[in-house]
């Protein structure tokens, strides 16, 4: 496309759209649907674009990326998202799974047979705010100071909020296990 | 021992289980992590549970691209916004 690029596009393409694929996947945890998620993500990148003169560089693109995303979506998108039953993520107490299954599979193998599909469901039912701060990190895999930047959170509430959204997660994916039978639940 | 290292009971250890498996401990506070699991063998066994578990979750989790169709269309919407000079 070189008769219509400029400064401006050249900078953004090179260094803006290699970070399509992790707006498109947040998105889509964000939203919940496919559709959606592509709105979602298309509108992201060209607020971006337009406003890439607001952008330093040299500092955290993809983190300045994810958080016009993230606006975006609570501006916009959050009240039409379809709402599943929410995971409760109020009782959680600690590595309740494991003290569960350290009799029977410790290893935890019953996880490998769970499939994605599954996985994403349950993940969707977590509350915003776990649900983002899980997948930032889980899928995403990044660290806690640029999770906290992005949710414009203290960095010690990402580690409580994770940590909630983990165990919360864990035991949605275990009772999903017993139920499917892949598991014999502790008393069994 | 080295620098201001301690042991830490199971309660501590556990408190920073996850910390420690995303690499998020400084070298001290992770090596103090390390030295407890080694010898408590049931936190030992909660750890290595955990990391099972978030193995699976990124495995399960990774990957999908962003569809063929969105990146056409996005680059296909970016010619018709103007260009104008990067800097200020």
């Amino acid at each position: 496309m070189s008769d219509t690029s400029g400064p401006r596009r050249e900078a953004f393409e090179a260094e803006a759209l290699p970070h399509l694929d992790t707006v498109y996947r947040v998105a889509l945890r964000l939203s919940g649907n496919e559709a959606q998620a592509e709105d979602l993500a298309q509108e992201t990148m060209l607020k971006a674009y337009r406003s890439w003169h607001q952008y330093k560089p040299g500092t955290n693109v993809r983190a300045w990326l994810l958080t016009i995303l993230r606006h975006t979506f609570i501006n916009e998108y959050r009240k039409a998202r379809r709402r599943a039953t929410e995971v409760d993520v109020t009782r959680i107490e600690s590595f309740t799974v494991f003290e569960d299954v350290q009799e029977k599979d410790p290893e935890g193998k019953f996880f490998d047979q769970i499939v994605d599909e599954d996985v994403l469901q349950a993940i969707d039912r977590l509350p915003d705010e776990f649900r983002e701060t899980l997948v930032l990190s889980d899928v995403e895999g990044l660290p806690y100071a640029e999770i906290a930047e992005i949710t414009e959170v203290p960095v010690g509430t990402v580690k409580s909020r994770l940590f909630r959204a983990r165990q919360a997660l864990q035991r949605e994916l275990y009772d999903y296990a017993v139920e499917m039978g892949y598991i014999k639940r502790r008393d069994e | 021992m080295t620098d201001g290292q301690q042991n830490i009971d199971c309660l501590e250890a556990l408190d920073r289980l996850y910390e420690y498996l995303d690499e998020e401990l400084t070298p001290v506070r992770a090596e103090e992590v390390r030295q407890h699991l080694e010898k408590c063998a049931p936190c030992l066994a909660v750890s290595q549970f955990e990391s099972a578990y978030l193995k699976f979750l990124e495995a399960r989790a990774k990957a999908r691209e962003a569809p063929e169709a969105l990146r056409k269309r996005l680059l296909e919407r970016l010619l018709f916004e103007p260009d104008e000079p990067a800097g200020p």
